[in-house]
């Protein structure tokens, strides 16, 4: 068994640094075959591990990575329910995405490196997940960091891609910077950084300390997951080719940060201010990415604040401290998300590499399968009634009502506003692209069959994902929270409440579509309004960061470089070379080459020494 | 010791002083070479007078050195005041100040 | 202290054999093929014999693996003393490791070949002297002889401006090192006067009884020589120009083991001979590394020469390393020492590739370089994989390193450790800029489009390898030093 744990990161791992090192040497088909092989096969280990992982976990050590006095950082490995679920829809999502990847990317030369970096990402996602000590855990953060850096940029000819891949490493890092620092706490605090210790003593801390860690593991996990403010990376990072958004900005990179506050639960849970600060954040950047999705042209933003927006509700659940609630709704958002990402790509191809919305149309006619694929993730993002979207999402909103304070309300309704936002950008998204007919000039690409195969299924586990947490209104009996252990998660709400949520639920999920329905069933193109133009522009978020960091820091390197290095420190040192110089100069009269001058000097000094000696004799 | 110490001391201050001035008054490199060698043999005839006065073999071993030096000396400096004659067709040290800083 | 264990004097064989082949090189001068030959084939004999020293000595010891003590000048108490112990293996390794890529890089030097080789070989002689001697005058006359061949190597191998950056390179380090030459005298004189054995011995000095205004004035001008070799914010202003004008393998030098040798110095010689005087400056020490630790990243995110940006991001690194040091605690130690090493291996790589783009394109501009992936992915894989290890990507060669310093330093100082690790962002703003526009981006057109050649790919695997292993399996080399750390860090503050 623990063997099969270790093969777990190992076999992504091994396929990821095959391609990376022989892949250029590779025939094609043996590239995508070894990165298909090697998730499949993690995939299939996640299986079989999958009995162990229930209690207690099973857990193995496979070598020492750093010690040093009291600090040991082993590369250890722990699968616990909560662990043993994410890493099977890691490897579940991944091998599909793998597969699909191999048809999207039929014609790119550089499949090779697309795929080593592909691999090398599910390892250090699962490296994440799996790992058993904050800092092992830091290096998948880091990892995935990197991966994505690589595959945003992957086009990397356009240097705007390359862009995108570094404002996507530079602002998560920022948020690392909080993870590290709160790493280094929990060390210093508890001499240790094995999860498991920390959670069991984290009640022996001083409440202050405690919010503050708590904070900081925010931050990083705002970061990865962006989520306000660090979340102006997410729509530029769809620069990348469209499986590495399926896979890395939708169902797994986006959702660590949920997965790394759901990990230190017990620690985080201490602190009712830090719950508050995430559902708040949780709450706003729900909302905000809502309104923003409303106003984008380019299909893959639309889901990227789409994302956004639905991990802002797992963030939400975790600052109500329903883990059940967060992990249902980020399983069930991985299977949709990915399924509309890789529809995305399909209807991509078929307009003929058209990204903009707004010269689709009539996408039902080229393709009817791609059409009900896709539609069934928008109805589970937009939480039509029994898909598995509408479920989680449910289960998120009415926790907040249960809890029943002023506080908690406010946010159970800011949740339904965004449920009703989320709902109209949907079918807005829905009507432009398949309504009507098509606007565009371009004449669709074949579709690789392998990249059709891979949407059904996934299409499945987001319909009926619900079944995984079925509340007992409707006949089920929530596996989920059970599995993670986590009884008090569940709801204890009188029935006629809980019928009226649902009603609330299906309220806005109609009063969405009933706006999208008369607002974009025929496209009417107008000028963007101001707030149209507001929202596309993320409200102007990257302008103010521009103004507010940026410009500022640049200002700042010039001051250190030009001010300061080579004004103040060479321009002291320069003085002090010509003041040396200027001396030279002023003495070089006295070698004038003239011999006599010389020889002059020599009797001048013999008569100082003569005139010495005689005073001395004189005395 | 027949002649005073004194008198020693006159001659070879005079010779060296006509000696010092010969290079500091000549232009002509072989005079200044002249000059230079009356104020080493001034100070050998000093330092022979001195041995005898007071009856010590230290000062003429020094003086035997010193000869052995000045010729060395005068055979390279005649040496290279020919090859400056042949470079500049003079043996005026006015015309060799390139070694201004 | 263990005498000599083994027959063979290991640690003179180790320090004379590239001087050896240096005077071999002049010889030879007539045949570039010979000496190539000639220096690769030392070299590589070099690092095979502290290879063997790092396998068979019964390394993780606190004293001394192998010491050797010969009388030298005897009227003066002058000994010929070398010591060998973890700190100076694993030192020794690195310089003889990086001498050979050094040696490979060059090898189709066309100006004065033997002549370059020679110093490269002195060079090495130098360093490995400082990093074995344990007499005062001994260690002097190494220090001072690492610098004059890399003042050539500087001024006559160099690019445009190499004789100002020679120049400048020279009078600094001189500058500090003449201190440190009167500190050492006045500091025997006074060991003499006080006991009457008058001797340059470093183990004897320490026992040296001194005043704490003395201490503090001795120490000032140890450190001068050691903080101008570091280079620590403000004493840096030498570095970035003698890194951008040497040539290819005496950037590789300077940044892989010259700044090296200031660290230990101090480790070795400043803190524990003068120990109050230590205590009393570690806050200064740690505030201008911190300073210069954002500083050099802050320069370094505008520069554009790509061989400036490395250079400042050196002086950045070097201020986490003395960072460490003034944490003064084991676990920050070991992070020090090791993020040195993982420094001269990865800065050492990044100044190799440089000159390899540099020979493709013939510019350092970065305004004229871009998209080399299309052309030469290979070198461009591995640029990518040297950067992202310079900017401390975990299991990658500088954040073992790193991360040791930030838990050594925040253990006893969480306020430096906390503004320490924002120093790593700004490793990735500068680093990530160096990425893009030499690799990604719009293609520059190089006009040599080859890939790398096989002398490349055997100087950039083992360099590639040690950057992941060092940065995945850092546990042997911790090993090695731990106890000769315990020992510097006994009986101090």
């Amino acid at each position: 068994m623990e063997l099969l744990l270790a093969l777990i990161p190992l076999l992504p791992l091994v396929g990821g640094v095959a391609n990376a090192c022989f892949g250029s040497r590779l025939p094609r088909p043996a590239q995508a075959m070894i990165a298909s092989g090697a998730v499949i096969g993690s995939f299939l280990a996640t299986l079989g591990c999958w009995p162990g992982a229930a209690g207690d976990g099973i857990r193995t050590t496979l070598f020492t990575w750093l010690q040093s006095g009291s600090f040991t950082a082993e590369v250890g490995l722990l699968f616990d329910p909560l662990a043993a679920l994410m890493a099977l829809m890691v490897t579940g999502v991944a091998s599909l995405i793998h597969l699909y990847a191999a048809g999207y990317m039929e014609d790119d030369s550089d499949q090779a490196r697309f795929f080593a970096l592909l691999n090398l990402f599910v390892f250090a996602m699962l490296t994440i997940i799996l790992a058993d000590n904050l800092l092992l855990m830091f290096l998948g953060w880091e990892g995935v960091g990197f991966c994505s850096y690589g595959l945003i940029g992957f086009w990397y000819h356009k240097g705007e891609n390359a862009s995108a891949g570094r404002k996507a490493f530079i602002v998560t890092r920022i948020g690392d910077l909080f993870f590290t620092v709160g790493l280094l706490w929990l060390f210093a605090l508890f001499g240790t950084i094995g999860i498991e210790a920390i959670n069991a003593r984290a009640a022996e801390l001083d409440p202050t300390t405690l919010t503050l860690i708590a904070l900081l593991l925010l931050g990083g996990a705002c970061g990865k997951s962006a989520q306000l403010p660090l979340m102006s990376w997410l729509p530029d990072a769809m620069a990348g080719p469209t499986p590495v958004s399926a896979l890395i900005h939708a169902a797994t990179m986006v959702t660590a940060g949920v997965y790394l506050l759901c990990r230190l639960f017990p620690l985080v849970s201490l602190s009712p201010v830090a719950l508050g600060t995430i559902a708040c954040v949780g709450a706003f950047t729900a909302f905000y990415a809502a309104t923003c999705a409303l106003a984008q042209r380019e299909i893959k933003r639309v889901l990227a604040y789409s994302t956004m927006s639905q991990v802002g509700y797992m963030f939400l659940a975790v600052g109500l401290g329903s883990v059940s609630a967060a992990m249902f709704h980020l399983l069930t958002h991985a299977f949709f998300k990915a399924l509309l990402f890789m529809g995305a790509g399909c209807l991509i191809n078929l307009a003929g590499h058209e990204n903009d919305i707004f010269q689709m149309g009539g996408m039902a006619k080229r393709s009817k399968t791609v059409f009900w694929l896709f539609l069934a993730g928008l109805f589970c993002l937009a939480g039509a009634p029994l898909t598995g979207g509408f479920f989680s999402k449910d289960l998120i909103l009415a926790t907040a009502f249960a809890k029943g304070e002023l506080f908690f309300m406010g946010l159970y309704a800011l949740g339904v506003l965004t449920a009703a936002l989320t709902s109209l950008y949907s079918f807005r998204l829905a009507y432009l692209v398949f309504a009507g007919d098509f606007r565009g000039e371009e004449l669709p690409h074949e579709l690789p069959k392998l990249m059709l195969w891979t949407l059904p299924l996934l299409a499945l586990f987001g319909l009926a994902g619900g079944l995984l947490n079925l509340p007992h209104l409707f006949g089920g009996h929530s596996w989920l929270t059970g599995w993670l252990g986590r009884d008090g998660d569940l709801l204890q709400l009188p029935l006629e409440m809980e019928y009226l949520l649902l009603s609330v639920a299906l309220t806005v999920f109609l009063l969405g579509w009933l706006i999208a329905h008369f607002r974009y069933r025929k496209l009417r193109v107008s000028e963007p309004g101001c707030l149209c133009g507001f929202f596309l522009s993320g409200w102007r978020c990257d302008a103010f960061f521009d103004r507010l960091l940026i410009r500022p820091f640049r200002v700042l390197c010039r001051f250190c470089w030009q001010g300061v290095d080579t004004g103040l420190i060479d321009g002291l040192l320069e003085g002090f070379a010509r003041t040396c110089l200027n001396w030279g100069q002023a003495l070089r009269f006295f070698a004038d080459g003239k011999i006599s001058r010389y020889l002059q000097g020599f009797v001048w000094g013999l008569l100082l020494i003569v005139g010495w000696f005689l005073l001395q004799a004189v005395r | 010791m027949i002649v005073p110490l004194e008198h020693v001391l006159i001659l070879s201050t005079i010779l060296f002083l006509l000696g010092l001035v010969c290079v500091l008054v000549r232009r002509n490199l072989i005079m200044i070479l002249i000059g230079v060698e009356i104020m080493l043999n001034a100070v050998g005839l000093l330092l022979v007078g001195a041995s005898a006065f007071w009856q010590q073999i230290d000062g003429q071993v020094m003086v035997i050195f010193l000869m052995a030096m000045t010729s060395a000396e005068v055979s390279i400096s005649l040496a290279m005041v020919v090859y400056l004659n042949r470079r500049k067709g003079t043996v005026d040290v006015r015309a060799f100040d390139e070694m201004r800083g | 202290m263990a005498e000599t264990t083994t027959g063979l004097p290991f640690l003179s064989l180790l320090l004379w054999l590239p001087l050896l082949g240096a005077l071999l090189c002049l010889l030879c001068y007539r045949s570039a093929t010979v000496c190539r030959w000639l220096t690769l084939g030392t070299t590589i004999l070099v690092l095979l014999v502290s290879l063997w020293l790092a396998f068979a000595g019964s390394t993780g010891e606190a004293g001394w693996l192998l010491f050797e003590d010969r009388s030298w000048i005897e009227p003066f108490g002058i000994r010929y003393t070398l010591g060998l112990d973890g700190i100076s293996l694993l030192l020794i390794l690195l310089t003889a490791f990086l001498q050979v890529i050094a040696v490979l890089i060059s090898w189709d030097m066309r100006k004065h070949p033997a002549f370059f080789f020679a110093l490269v070989l002195l060079l090495e002689t130098g360093i490995i002297g400082v990093f074995l001697a344990l007499d005062l005058v001994l260690f002097y006359l190494f220090w001072e002889l690492m610098l004059i061949p890399m003042f050539f190597l500087i001024g006559v191998w160099g690019h445009e401006r190499r004789v100002y950056a020679a120049v400048k390179f020279f009078l600094f380090t001189l500058a500090g090192s003449l201190l440190l030459l009167l500190a050492i005298i006045s500091l025997y004189l006074l060991h003499g006067e006080q006991t009457g054995v008058y001797t340059f011995a470093l183990a004897a000095l320490k026992q040296t009884e001194l005043s704490f205004g003395q201490e503090l004035l001795y120490y000032l001008c140890f450190m001068a020589a050691f903080v101008v070799k570091v280079p620590l914010f403000p004493f840096h202003s030498w570095l970035p120009d003698a890194h951008t004008e040497a040539p290819a393998a005496g950037s590789v030098d300077l940044a892989g083991l010259l700044l090296k040798t200031g660290v230990y110095g101090m480790i070795r010689f400043a803190f524990p001979l003068f120990p109050q005087a230590t205590e009393k400056s570690l806050p200064v020490l740690a505030g201008l590394a911190l300073i210069g630790l954002f500083y050099a990243a802050w320069i370094a995110y505008l520069q554009f020469d790509i061989k400036r940006i490395v250079a400042y991001s050196s002086i950045s690194h070097l201020g986490f390393v003395i960072l460490g040091l003034a944490a003064w605690n084991q676990t920050a130690w070991e992070g020090s020492l090791l993020l040195m090493i993982n420094h001269g291996v990865t800065t050492g790589a990044l100044f190799v590739m440089i000159a390899m783009i540099r020979q493709r394109t013939g510019t350092r501009e970065i305004d004229k370089l871009g998209g080399l992936w299309k052309t030469q992915p290979n070198l461009s894989a591995f640029f990518l994989l040297f950067c992202f290890a310079s900017l401390g990507l975990p299991g990658l060669a500088n954040f073992a390193g790193e991360i040791l310093i930030l838990v050594g330093v925040f253990a006893s100082h969480p306020v430096w450790g906390a503004i320490a690790v924002g120093g790593v962002l700004f490793a990735a703003a500068y680093m990530l800029r160096l990425v893009q526009e030499v690799i990604w981006g719009s293609s520059c057109e190089p006009f040599d489009k080859s890939d790398l050649c096989q002398r490349e790919w055997l100087i950039l695997i083992p360099l590639a390898l040690l950057v992941v292993l060092l940065g995945c399996y850092p546990q042997p080399a911790l090993e090695v030093m731990r106890g000769p750390i315990q020992l510097l860090l006994g009986g101090m503050p």
